[in-house]
């Protein structure tokens, strides 16, 4: 898209060179001033009228003899720029064609080519050619590369900003209008509730009534012995209903829940791990008190210790031994225990979830999917421009399904017209359905009931969107709302036998087969935006917390790369996205190319940076004598 | 509920945090021990027969004092064997007894002797006695023979009861070290079952090793008299001078243990065995000075240290001398024989070399191996490797070498390498070498059963694995899993085993790769106390329990000698081990294992560090930082400072700690562990001097107090503080946030502190300001010592820097040092090619002469000069210099004393002297 004109940028090498030459003639020569920086040549030419300097921290002073005379005299080196004889120095190499470099004294004739250019290696043991030519060429390129890519960068932060900022501005007007839309409905709600409520009573006195005369018409009928039976029969029938208290019940009492047959798999499941990790901390626990020196009365537990060794298998014990060095196999079993913290939250949130996606859909999550899809074309309306990013970015690039999509359902743009015909129909019951009616019109109380029904459905969807979106605008998507695009997004990468996922606002994890490791969840951006931190993982054994630290670079695409592990447990990746293409940085960028180009030291104020109408150009500010600026304006990089 | 599961595992955690005491057998679990130790004073009925000459030695034979009887009575075959006894004299004061079961009478087994540790060269120095003295003793009740030792000793045994012990020349000579004078002597023949059902078996938690042979260990007691204190047998983690095991006021101890051990998370204050084992000890007193005892065995030993005052009830049955002040100690092993050799000293330094003379000098390593290393476990891959370089680059801080521990490996098979995190192996090499780096991998003894590893199989194929009790090769679990262990026992498979090492075998390897050899105890995690079963087999049906001491001393010397073939002999080798045994000092360096990251075991490092030196072990040090757990900022900085004078300085982590290279805990505290560590390449060359000193004579690099200063009692215990050499004194901060630091200093004469140059006075206790720059470091008046004070990426670019000299004034003042300089690796200094220097600055001139023993055929070239010269204790009105021969007035003028880090205090300066090292020449101060 996007090209640099060659031409110009040739016609800049031509003026470049060009001011090389005519500023190596005017260095003093090289053996007065070895290593002395452009700017502190002044400096090495003021002798006093007595042949001395002093020293730039002005301890001492030295003479024209003791300059570079590879002695230090200086405590801060500024004596020996040249040599290595003062820890403090610091050696400046010109590095024509490249980068100026200061180098430690310590690299001064040390048998090491340093400086491109060689300069640090003037006492004859080795002979350093200059490379900076090459050298700089790569350095120029890589910069070219980084302007180009930064420029297109700057353009797509740009626009993900400004669609950020229009989505957010939709989402809270959305909100406000959800808001309103409860209220209402609040009290439509409680209206047919009441309605209900009055229904449901006349019914049951109808049906008392019915009972009652039943009964009495049945009680001469039947056996003492059938009584019995009946009242089985009523126990068995309740016990379905009962469940809300049948699980308090369990809460209350382990072993009542543990010989039922009934409870669900996932209570099952708890409970085994919980058993386990029993079992396991048991044993810890008498090895413990061994090793905790409790004193003269360890012998019964040393015993029970030895026991519990001896009982195991040579491989075993190898296994267990090492694991105390490496954690491995104690790692797993601390997994074992792990899952079962990590598990509750995860199976607490999934049920959560769950329970979340019941509420507000009022129908099995399973079909979410096709349900959404029904809602294609209302979505396609709001779900447009995050679309189109989608598409842009690399398939590692997954879009959440859970929180986005189903908002649809009831945040339409003509929302007005179901609320209203919501709340026209209840207005057609109240008016049309009579509830002191007995007996009760079986037709109008399917249609208050349905009614009902519907519209506390409608308005626990409504309650938990409007959570969801609380909860989401809550986050800092960045100075100017350019992380928005990541809510609800996740980056893939795999490496090695492992695949990781990182779940920006949410969480990292690690993946290996179908063992999942939790790498963090979602803390804070650090650092003015430039890392992402994932923090409170699982427990690492014999370590931390595992947590993921995430530098952003600037880059085309969202793209996740060079995860590792440089300490324990401690995670470290990088992440290209144009998210933090800023311009400023593209200006340092520029700058640094623009002193390539010149020969400077990194000269923040020498070169002059724009960027207008997709041009960029490059300004350069020569000195002369005298301090005075003439601008010259040397080329612009301009792109078509 | 979650919770409490929660809190179970953290409880789970913490246990695993600790030492494990009850995996490893105390004394009372130990039947040799739990018997020798409750053995009552005089028990011994032993009487030596037969004292005569012959071959040069004295021989006896020992037997039970009511058999003699008996026999007489019955003229029936004792039941009790005789012992044969055999003592020899070698030159320079040391006295060797050996007592062994008598061959001539076919016993069950020859008992095993440790092979390959006494030097050759020290058999030749043996005197052949001629005649054997015989002498009443002082009660005028037994019988003593005498022989000749050294000037000013004797050599002494008496016949009954058996008694053996050196002593002052003369009829009433004071006794210097004595062997079974306490009565204590016990040595349990080999013999067949009493009966069918004795059980032999021992047990120890779900391990029963089959002891085939029955008992057969050997107890005695020794006594060094005139002694204070006594030190040495290492590896222990506690104090330097040894604490009384038994005696008034010590209750329930266990003895000293020597078993060679991989303990997990030891603590920091413990007669327990470690990863080492070195039966020396030495003593010093005030009234007579040092003596040492070394019994050559590589069974488990325990050694009791016996309190003033622990044998009071029985002192009537004892015939022992009053007006002697004494150390008793009792020593007991489960097997072997006795080779037992005493030192006379009688001075530190004097038992020290006698010892070395025995069991050699430490080698001289290459100049890299004394500067800093850096480790980890692990530095995961290239990059990683790429960019901790890089780092120490960035923050100008030096280092020489950078390891790879056991992940750099494919599975934990040694020689090759996991080829996803390291591609290039060699490429990486010689990019740090490009650098005048080198780099160090883990090579250990257990052997990944995988028929498809090459090592494993030729080993196999050839039988070179030691064998379990059933004769099958030992199969135990080690980092690999199921693993064996080769039998470096054997000199064959040493052999081999060197082999693999050269550039052909070891792929990936150049020549700046050297070794490092980690649970060389041998470490078998599902053995008995994580080691390899008593009954296991070596060549010639050795079992473990005879050798298992010397086993990790084998592979340390195999692999040392596999360095020295792939250099063709020209390179000298370098090979960390943490197992060790006498004799160890000739192969490389060792650690002291895996320490913690806690200031107890910073402190404790300082002892242990200097026990090894006094038992020849002088190439030493501790990880620095702390292997286990995550040391606090100012410990680690603390540790950089202590650490920078340990020998071997290196840095070392576990892998679950935290990162900790010195530039990730902010600026300050990167400049001051830097610092700490251009201190060490300051003193590099005095360092190097140090190891060749060492080298020469096996007076250790660093020094107790004592060693210097034997008549100063205030030193016979301290092991706080420690000397480099002869002239720094180094004192270790090893408390947090210490605002003050008691330091004495000994001796008549003034130290010169090495940042400020200001003077203290010795044999006072200077409370000092504790300074978070450095821990206090002194130089000695009347030394001169040589520094280089440019500062490189590692030693290699310093070889051309010139040195600074530091002359310290004594009273007198003069002042003398030296400076020792060779190529730095190659062999060629055994041939002459290296400078040692002597300065001497007496009457007003500094005087440069050649220290060389003889002239070789070598020569070492250098052309490096002196810089500058640094004249402390000075009067100040000094002006000028005149340098001959060159007859060059220079002037003299105020400098700083530290270029860096200093405190920019200004001491007189000789400047630019012009002077070579290699030169003789003269400064004379106008």
């Amino acid at each position: 898209m996007m090209k640099l004109r060659l031409g110009r940028v040739a016609l800049l090498f031509c003026v470049m060179l060009m001011y090389g030459i005519s500023r190596s003639a005017s260095v003093p020569s090289k053996d007065t001033l070895l290593g002395v920086a452009p700017e502190d040549e002044k400096y090495y030419k003021g002798w006093s009228s007595s042949g001395t300097i002093k020293c730039k921290d002005g301890s001492k002073k030295f003479s024209k003899s003791q300059f570079n005379d590879d002695f230090c005299d200086c405590p801060d080196g500024s004596d020996e720029p040249g040599t290595s004889a003062c820890p403090n120095g610091k050696f400046y190499c010109k590095n024509a064609g490249h980068v100026p470099l200061f180098l430690y004294s310590s690299r001064v004739n040390d048998g090491l080519c340093d400086c491109c250019d060689g300069s640090d290696e003037y006492d004859g043991k080795i002979r350093c050619p200059n490379t900076c030519w090459e050298a700089g060429k790569v350095a120029r390129d890589k910069l070219q590369k980084k302007i180009t890519t930064y420029k297109e960068g700057v353009i797509m932060r740009r626009r993900e900003i400004e669609q950020a900022k229009l989505a957010i501005a939709r989402e809270e007007a959305e909100l406000s209008k959800l808001k309103d839309e409860e209220k209402i409905l609040k009290g439509l709600v409680q209206q047919l509730k009441e309605h209900k409520e009055q229904i449901d009573k006349a019914e049951e006195k109808e049906l008392l009534q019915k009972e009652k005369e039943e009964l009495e018409r049945k009680e001469h009928e039947e056996s003492k012995l059938k009584e019995s039976k009946a009242e089985d029969n009523t126990e068995i029938i309740g016990e379905p209903e009962k469940n809300d208290i049948y699980d308090k019940d369990a809460l209350e009492d382990n072993h009542k829940t543990v010989g039922d047959p009934e409870i669900s798999d996932h209570t099952n499941r708890v409970e085994q791990v919980k058993e386990d990790s029993l079992q396991d901390t048991e044993q810890k626990e008498g090895d413990f008190i061994v090793d905790g020196k409790a004193g003269p009365d360890t012998g019964n537990q040393e015993k029970h210790v030895l026991e519990d060794t001896e009982s195991l298998s040579r491989e075993e014990l190898g296994r267990r031994v090492a694991s105390r060095w490496t954690g491995e196999m104690t790692e797993q079993q601390s997994k074992e225990v792990d899952t079962s913290k990590d598990n509750d939250p995860q199976n607490h949130e999934e049920k959560l979830e769950d329970s979340h996606d019941e509420e507000y859909n009022g129908y099995d999550s399973e079909d979410v999917e096709q349900r959404y899809d029904d809602d294609d074309d209302r979505e396609d309306q709001m779900e447009e421009c995050g679309e189109e990013d989608h598409d842009d970015s690399s398939s590692s690039y997954k879009p959440e399904s859970d929180d986005e999509s189903h908002l649809s359902d009831i945040t339409s743009i003509n929302s007005q017209t179901w609320l209203e015909k919501l709340r026209q129909t209840a207005r057609t019951i109240f008016q049309t359905v009579n509830i002191f009616q007995t007996p009760v019109d079986i037709s109008d109380v399917a249609r208050v009931r349905k009614e009902y029904d519907e519209s506390s459905s409608k308005l626990s969807k409504i309650q938990s969107r409007i959570s969801s979106l609380t909860q989401k605008l809550k986050y800092d998507f960045g100075m100017e709302k350019e992380f928005y695009p990541f809510y609800g997004q996740c980056f893939e990468t795999k490496q090695n036998k492992y695949v990781y996922k990182i779940c920006p606002f949410k969480q990292a994890t690690q993946m290996e087969g179908h063992s999942t490791t939790r790498l963090g969840s979602w803390e804070k951006f650090e650092e003015s935006y430039g890392i992402m931190l994932f923090s409170n993982g699982d427990h690492c054994w014999n370590g931390p917390d595992r947590s993921l630290k995430i530098k952003l670079r600037c880059g085309l695409k969202n793209e996740v790369t060079d995860i590792g592990e440089p300490s324990r447990c401690e995670y470290v990746a990088l992440l290209s996205t144009p998210a933090v293409c800023v311009e400023d940085k593209l200006k340092v960028t520029f700058y640094a190319l623009c002193c390539l180009f010149f020969y400077l030291p990194l000269c923040w104020n020498c070169c002059f940076y724009s960027m207008s109408e997709g041009k960029l150009e490059a300004k350069y500010e020569e000195f002369d004598d005298h301090d005075e600026g003439k601008i010259t304006e040397i080329g612009i990089l301009n792109h078509e | 509920m979650k919770l409490y599961a929660i809190l179970l595992f953290l409880f789970f955690i913490n246990s695993v945090f600790s030492w494990k005491k009850d995996e490893f057998r105390n004394c009372n679990q130990t039947p040799f021990c739990k018997r020798a130790r409750s053995r009552k004073p005089g028990a011994c009925s032993l009487i030596a027969t037969d004292v005569s000459i012959s071959d040069g030695d004295l021989t006896a034979k020992l037997i039970p004092k009511d058999k003699v009887q008996e026999n007489l009575d019955n003229q029936e075959i004792p039941i009790v064997k005789p012992l044969v006894l055999a003592i020899s004299a070698y030159q320079d004061g040391v006295l060797r007894l050996k007592i062994d079961e008598d061959q001539s009478l076919s016993p069950r087994k020859k008992r095993f002797e440790v092979p390959d540790v006494i030097v050759p060269e020290f058999l030749n120095k043996k005197l052949w006695l001629q005649k054997l003295k015989s002498e009443k003793s002082e009660d005028g009740l037994g019988i003593l023979s005498v022989i000749y030792l050294f000037d000013g000793y004797e050599g002494v045994i008496r016949h009954d009861p058996f008694e053996v012990f050196v002593r002052e020349s003369g009829k009433n000579g004071k006794k210097v070290l004595s062997l079974n004078s306490n009565g204590l002597f016990d040595f349990e023949q080999l013999r067949e079952k009493k009966e069918e059902n004795e059980d032999w078996e021992e047990r120890f938690r779900s391990h029963t090793d089959t002891r085939p042979y029955g008992p057969q260990s050997i107890s005695f007691d020794v006594a060094f008299y005139d002694a204070d204190f006594v030190y040495g047998i290492p590896e222990h983690a506690t104090s330097l001078a040894l604490k009384p095991t038994r005696g008034p006021g010590v209750e329930d101890s266990e003895p000293y243990r020597l078993f060679n051990l991989d303990v997990f998370e030891y603590i920091a204050d413990s007669p327990f065995g470690l990863y080492g084992s070195i039966p020396f000890m030495i003593s010093h007193g005030k009234s007579r000075g040092s003596s040492g005892f070394f019994w050559l065995n590589a069974a488990e030993m325990q050694i009791d240290v016996l309190g003033t005052g622990w044998n009071d009830e029985f002192s009537s049955v004892l015939m022992l001398p009053s007006d002697q002040k004494r150390v008793d100690t009792l020593w007991m092993s489960e097997a072997g024989v006795v080779d037992a050799f005493f030192f006379v000293g009688p001075g530190p330094k004097d038992v020290v070399r006698q010892y070395a003379s025995v069991t050699g000098t430490p080698a001289m390593p290459q100049l890299f191996a004394i500067a800093y290393h850096q480790c980890r476990w692990n530095y995961r891959d290239e990059e990683d490797v790429y960019n901790v370089d890089a780092k120490f680059d960035e923050h100008d801080i030096p280092y020489d070498v950078l390891w790879l521990d056991i992940e750099h490996t494919d599975g934990k098979r040694y020689f090759t390498w996991d080829r996803l995190l390291f591609p290039n192996p060699e490429e990486m090499q010689k990019k740090l070498a490009a650098k005048g780096r080198h780099m160090v991998t883990i090579v250990d003894p257990h052997i990944k059963r995988d028929e498809s590893y090459y090592i494993h199989k030729e080993a196999s194929q050839k039988g070179y694995y030691v064998r379990d009790a059933t004769g099958k090769d030992f199969d135990g679990w080690c980092w690999p899993g199921s693993s064996s262990y080769l039998d470096v026992a054997n000199p064959e498979i040493r052999s081999w085993w060197a082999e693999k090492f050269s550039y052909e075998n070891y792929v990936g390897s150049t020549p700046s790769l050297y070794i490092w050899n980690d649970m060389n105890e041998p470490s078998v995690f599902n053995g008995p106390e994580v080691s390899m079963p008593r009954d296991a087999l070596h060549h010639d049906d050795v079992e473990h329990r005879e050798l298992h001491n010397a086993y990790g001393y084998y592979f340390h010397m195999a692999t040392s000698d596999g360095l020295v073939k792939r250099g063709d002999g020209k390179d000298r080798p370098f090979v960390l081990s943490r197992a060790i045994f006498p004799g160890s000092q000739r192969y490389g360096a060792i650690w002291t294992g895996d320490n913690s990251a806690e200031w107890d075991h910073l402190r404790v490092s300082v002892p242990m560090v200097l026990t090894l030196g006094l038992t020849g072990i002088s190439f030493s040090g501790a990880d620095v930082g702390g292997f286990f757990g995550n040391p606090d900022t100012e410990l680690l900085v603390r540790w950089y400072q202590v650490g920078a004078y340990y020998p071997f300085f290196r840095g070392h982590a576990h892998h679950d700690t935290k990162r900790r290279e010195p530039w990730l805990f902010g600026e300050r505290n990167t400049q001051l562990m830097r610092e700490a560590i251009h201190t060490r390449y300051m003193f590099l060359p005095y360092f190097y001097t140090l190891f060749r000193e060492a080298n020469m004579s096996g007076v250790p690099v660093v020094r107790p107090l004592w060693m210097e200063f034997p008549d100063d009692e205030q030193t016979f215990s301290n092991d706080e503080a420690f000397l480099v050499g002869n002239s720094l004194l180094v004192q270790g901060i090893y408390t947090e946030k210490a605002k003050h630091i008691s330091v004495y200093l000994p001796g008549d004469q003034s130290w010169y502190d090495v940042r400020t140059g200001t003077a203290y006075k010795g044999g006072v206790t200077h409370k000092l300001e504790a300074s978070e720059d450095s821990v206090p470091a002194f130089q000695r008046a009347g030394t001169i010592l040589p520094r280089k004070d440019r500062f490189r990426r590692s030693s290699t670019q310093m070889e051309n820097d010139p040195y600074t000299l530091v002359i310290a004034l004594n009273g007198s003042q003069a002042a003398e040092g030296w400076l020792y300089v060779d190529d730095g690796k190659s062999f060629e200094f055994q041939r002459g090619a290296y400078i040692h220097r002597h300065f001497i600055y007496s009457d007003g001139k500094l005087s440069s002469y050649s220290n060389m023993a003889s002239a070789g055929f070598g020569k070492f070239a250098s052309e490096c000069m002196v810089e500058r010269i640094i004249l402390l204790g000075f009067s100040p009105g000094t002006k000028k210099a005149l340098i001959e021969p060159a007859n060059e007035k220079v002037d003299i003028e105020l400098g700083p004393l530290l270029l860096q880090g200093g405190l920019g205090s200004s001491v007189l300066t000789i400047r630019k002297p012009n002077v070579r090292v290699t030169d003789d020449w003269t400064i004379k101060i106008l």
